[in-house]
Parts: structure tokens; sequence; C-alpha cells
């Protein structure tokens, strides 16, 4: 049964192709409804500014990617040609390695960031919210939390937490010392701009002006970010007002030039300000960095900066690869195992059932406890039953014998029925 | 006997200098504190050495070159102790601490025995004169090198390098800042010390102002420092520009104390 990922990220696709495949929270429930109609066991959908991938098993790879190949035809008016140009598929082995590599930001636009572990938690939470993941995947995202985990703990990858974001936020550090009451404005509604306001905000950042074209998406967007909104032509006004500017529009040209911010810098007896432009193409004319006390970064900047924090950690991953190949390796072998002995998955299966149940049970009798002691059970419960199940898994793999098989199937009550179900699902 | 003692100031001195210096490359509290503190007991020591010198003589002990020049490397490890109190400008203590550690080195170098005061400089304006002047110097000195550093961490981000960007070097705000305040002591220290000179002048030598070498640049210094004040208060200048006027102020000022010994001789000669 193969786990396959389909996808693109910032190295495979421009953004406006990224755009298009992006897929808002609100749209999971139904599409993976949709998935489930397809054949697609079991579905989940990460998909953040960077990147959407869907990581999905089937019986069928060939017959079930037709069928969600149509589906994102429908959905989100894919063109085949881009399909050839700007995706990616795995199956199996490299499914596991490039979700390990993504998890533990080895795949991010700044490597070891490390805010794309807490996307793709989100993102497996919400499949399981929509009960779209079983077994398999379950197993493949837990095994992929304990590999960034392992990642981070034994690398120095995430040491230096630097995001494009942060850098924006160290910058902006330097040149005002104090980011607390600095004022800043946000043209364009794009969502990098919501990241980075949220670690300026963590700086004690005064008022948040938005604006936009299209004033009511200012609105909508200064809404969520408690800021103020403004109309568009008030830009000129607003540039002398503000210590930093963010720019995330989709316009062609540059709507900010030289000859606007000089005017500006003079009314504002040359009060420094800061632009961060993560458009592309860019908001704000090049020439502005230029100007005395101007200070213009665009994305490509924040990148190549970040870059020199790459080059001291290259041999961090190194390590941080070694680690992924090893678990790459080890999960691979433990898969297989599952599927040369379906009894062995539905023993774990039936197991885990039943720990399920006892542990809700447990936790109703138990008012009051917090989220730790809750762990804490989990974890010990996952222990014992593994523990006392091993030798039954253990000399299933060692003598795989009829009379065996059969002994184990009565043991742990399992029925011939299920039993085939479960051939079905594990082969292919 | 305080000639001796001198190198037990100069050796605090030598050991923040190092301090700082490793400093440099390795970026740890207490190497910084190490430093900091070599610097005051070395400010303590050479304070007290000044002090015993006055008592000693029976005048301020700035009348020639190794006195003045003592005095200046006193008065900058005392205003630099004082203004890193309120900044964090650690950094710059590796350069200035050794270039403190230089004056003093070189006022060694010249003859330290104590002579009885030249007629010409008995006066009570003596210390008011001297004390202010030398006191202006040395925190222009220090703006001097805090506008360098301005400079640097400007041009790292205009360029998009990202040493400058690393904690240890301060924000542009920061370095603006301590510049600010560095003006805003140096300059009355400056016009005090250049008010009393020329009264004393007028009471010495008959008349306020000689155009003297040493007194037209002074006030050449001193137009340059007012020029930059003014234009920070009225047209809001700031950060390069300051710091480039900055640098052209003690530039100025590095002539009217050298160069003008050097060349021109004149009536300062003492120094």
């Amino acid at each position: 049964m193969p786990v396959v990922v389909f996808g693109l990220n910032h190295n495979t696709a421009p953004v406006d192709v990224r755009e298009k495949l992006y897929v808002p929270e609100a749209a999971v429930p139904d599409l993976v409804k949709d998935l489930k109609k397809e054949d697609i066991g079991e579905a989940v959908i990460l998909s953040t500014c960077n990147r959407t991938e869907f990581y999905f098993s089937c019986d069928d790879f060939e017959r079930s990617f037709r069928k969600f190949y149509r589906l994102l035809v429908e959905h989100f008016g894919l063109k085949a040609e881009w399909l050839e140009q700007y995706t990616y598929v795995f199956r199996n082995e490299d499914t596991y390695r490039h979700l390990f590599l993504v998890a533990s930001g080895l795949d991010s636009m700044v490597v070891g960031e490390p805010q794309i572990l807490g996307q793709v938690k989100d993102a497996y939470r919400l499949a399981t919210d929509n009960s779209a993941t079983g077994f398999l995947l379950d197993k493949v995202f837990h095994r992929t939390f304990n590999v960034a985990k392992r990642v981070r703990t034994e690398t120095k990858i995430g040491y230096n937490p630097v995001s494009i974001s942060s850098m924006a936020t160290e910058l902006a550090k330097k040149i005002f010392g104090e980011l607390k009451e600095k004022k800043i404005l946000v043209v364009g509604v794009g969502e990098m701009c919501e990241i980075a306001l949220k670690n300026f905000k963590k700086e004690g950042v005064g008022e948040i002006f938005v604006t936009n074209r299209t004033f009511r998406n200012a609105q909508a967007l200064a809404e969520d970010i408690a800021g103020i909104p403004r109309p568009f032509d008030d830009l000129p006004n607003l540039l002398g007002m503000v210590d930093m500017i963010l720019t995330s529009t989709g316009s062609e040209k540059p709507i900010i030039d030289t000859n606007l911010v000089n005017g500006v810098m003079r009314k504002r007896k040359h009060k420094p300000l800061f632009f961060i432009d993560i458009a592309v193409p860019r908001d704000v004319e090049p020439g502005v960095n230029d100007l005395a006390n101007v200070y213009l970064y665009d994305i490509d900047d924040l990148k190549n900066l970040s870059q020199h924090h790459l080059k001291d950690r290259l041999k961090e991953s190194e390590k941080a690869h070694a680690i992924i190949e090893e678990e790459v390796a080890r999960f691979t072998t433990w898969i297989q195992q599952l599927d040369t002995n379906p009894l062995i998955s539905r023993i774990y299966e039936k197991v885990e059932e039943m720990r399920g149940t006892e542990l809700k049970k447990a936790l109703q009798k138990l008012k009051d406890v917090d989220e730790e002691t809750i762990r804490s059970i989990d974890i010990l419960t996952k222990g014992i039953v593994n523990k006392l199940i091993h030798p039954h898994v253990a000399l299933i793999r060692q003598n795989g014998s009829p009379t065996v098989l059969d002994i184990m199937k009565k043991v742990f009550r399992i029925e011939e029925e299920n039993e085939k179900n479960m051939d079905n699902r594990h082969k292919g | 006997m305080t000639y001796s003692v001198m190198f037990s100031a100069l050796a605090l001195y030598l050991l923040s200098t190092l301090f700082y210096l490793l400093f440099l490359i390795s970026d740890r509290k207490a190497i910084e504190s190490a430093g900091h503190f070599s610097l005051l007991a070395g400010f303590v020591v050479h304070l007290a050495l000044t002090v015993f010198r006055y008592i000693q003589a029976g005048y301020t002990p700035i009348t020639n070159t190794h006195e003045s020049l003592s005095f200046l490397s006193l008065s900058v490890a005392g205003f630099f102790l004082f203004i890193k109190k309120s900044y964090k400008i650690s950094i710059l203590g590796s350069v200035i601490v050794p270039v403190l550690s230089v004056i003093l080195i070189s006022a060694l170098t010249f003859p330290a025995e104590i002579k009885p005061l030249p007629i010409a400089l008995k006066s009570y304006w003596l210390p008011v004169h001297t004390v202010f002047s030398f006191v202006g110097n040395a925190i222009f000195l220090i703006s001097f090198f805090v506008s360098i550093l301005y400079l640097l961490v400007e041009r790292g981000i205009k360029k998009k390098k990202f040493l400058p960007i690393s904690p240890r070097f301060p924000s542009l705000e920061t370095l603006d800042s301590v510049n600010y305040r560095c003006m805003s002591y140096g300059f009355p220290f400056l016009t005090i010390g250049i008010i009393t000179g020329s009264v004393w002048a007028g009471m010495a030598w008959g008349s306020y102002w000689n155009w003297d070498p040493k007194e037209t640049w002074s006030l050449i210094t001193w137009i340059v420092y007012a020029i930059l004040i003014h234009n920070r208060l009225a047209i809001g200048w700031r950060g390069r520009r300051t710091a480039l006027m900055m640098i052209v102020g003690f530039l100025s000022i590095v002539f009217t104390f050298l160069g003008v010994n050097f060349f021109m001789g004149g009536r300062h000669s003492y120094l």
C-alpha cells in the first residue's frame, strides 16, 4: 500500500502557481471528503505560503493518482504542463524522507527554521479532526514528529532560529534599537506579512496601519491583526508617520519610488525608515536604499543574509541529513515488516484500539488532569502495551507458521474476515 | 615616585586592553566584565596618581606634554566608563581602551619630573581652562570612534552584510544617541574651555583673542560642532551625516592639539 506525496514548493514553483494550489484551512474538510471518494485511503494536506503537499495512501498508485490528478484540475484549475514543470511525486521511502526533511526544516526556504514543524503538526491535526488519517499515515506522521525532534536536539540546525521574518526583526532592532512603540505600515495583504507581523508584535511595536488598493481587503487584514485600515491614497502621509513598512502587494510595478521617499524623508526630519519588501516582483524601487537613513530589504536580501547562518551550519545540515537517512531506513524496514505479515499490523491496530478505549475511560474518571499528565499516561500505556505484545510479534516474525498465526489470532481475538481485509489493505 | 607608579595604571589599562581584544574574538560576558573592571581599576589608580601629583606639585598637572597626554587618557577612560553605563557599547572598548593605553604610553615617553610652574601659567584659570578643554577633547575622541562604528554598521546594513547584524554590534539608534550624548556634553566643555582660555588670554596677554594658531583652530573646531548641533536640532540631521561631521570635528581637534604644536608653534607651545 503505497504512501505518496504530491506537491510543489518554493524551489519548484513560482509564487503565482503556488498561490493557485494553496488550500486554506477551511477548505480542507471538503477536499478530504472528495479525496476519499477517489479511493484515497488516508490523506494529510500541508499548505503553507511556501508549499502545498498532499500526503496520501492508496491501493493502486496509477489508478488513484489519475483520479487525484483529475480532482486537482477540478479544484484548482491545475494545468497539465504544470505537472511536469513544477511538481514532484514521491512514493514510500522517498515520501518518508521528504516528510522528515520538511518537518525538520531542511527543505525550508531558510534551512532550520522552526515554524514548519508547527505547520506540519497543524496539518496532521486538521486531517485527524476530519478523520482523514488511519493506521498508516498516523504512523508516518508520528514518526516524523519524533525524527524532527531528534534532528532538533542532536544537531544545531535550529539552534539559531532564523526565519526570514525573524531576520527582518533582527535588522529592525539593529536600526531602531528598541522596537517598542515603533509604528508599522503594511501595504498589501500577502501571507508572509502576517508571519512577519507576529514577530514584530512580540517586540511590542506600536500602531499597525494597513493599506491596500482594495480597501475592503485592508479592512479585513486590519481586523485580523488589530491594525488600522487606511485608504491607499493616504500612502505618502503614512510614510511620514511610520518607522517600518512591510510590502507584499501583487503589483507588477513598484508602488513606492525613490522620489516619493526622498520627499517623505525631509518631512520626517530624516528619522530612519525601514522597508521590508517581501513582494515578488518588488514593490519598492531598489534606489530607495541609497537614500540617507533609509534601509530597504527585499525577500532575496533577507534570504541571502540567512545564508550566512547556513554556511556556519553546513556541518549541522550534513549531520541532520545523516540522521534522516538513518531514520528513513529504520522506518522503511519497519513498515515493510508490517507488510510482510498483515497479522502484525492487525495486532498493533487491535491493541491500540483497546488501549484507546481504556485510556478514554480512565481519563473520563480522572477529572482536572493537565495536558502533561495526560501525555504521561498516554506514553505509559503505550509502553506497557508495546512491551506486552512485543514477544508475540517477535514470535510471528521468527516463525510465521500457520500454527503460530492461528494461535496468535485466537490470543488477540482477530476474526478471519478482518484479517482478509487487512490482507487487501497492505498489499498493493 | 608617581612616574613609576603610573606603570601600574598602565598595566591595568593594558590588562583591560587584552580582555577587550579577547572580547572581539569571543563574545562572552565574563571577558567583558574582566575588561570593564580592569579598566575601572586602572582609572581609579590613574585618578589617584593625578590627584597625588596635583598635591605634590601644587598646581593642576596639565602643563606639559606628559601631563596633558596623561590627563587626556584619564578623561577618555573616565568618560567611557561613564557613557557605557547607559548604553550597550562594550564592543567600543576594543578600540577605546587600546587607544587610551597608547596615549598613556606616549605620555610616559615625555619628561615627567615635576618642575616649578612657569610664571605664564600661574593663574586660577589654568585648572578651569585645561580641564574643560581636555575633557571636551576626550569626549570627542570617544564620539570619533562611535561615529566610525556607526558608519561601519550603517554600511553593513545598507550593503546587506551579515556581520554588523550580529548581536554584539550596537544598533544605529544606540550609536546615534551616544553621539548625541557626546555632543551635548562635549560641546559645553569645549565652549567653556575656549571662553575661559580667552578670558585668561585677556588677563595674561592683554588681549582676549590673538589669532594664535591654537586659538584659530579651536574656533574652527567649535564652528564644526556648532553647525552640527544646529543642524541636528533645526533640520534633524542625524545618523550618517552626524557621524561624518563628528569625524571631521575630531580631526580638527587632533590638528589643534598636535598639528599646531608641531607645525605652527605659537603661544600655546608649552604643550
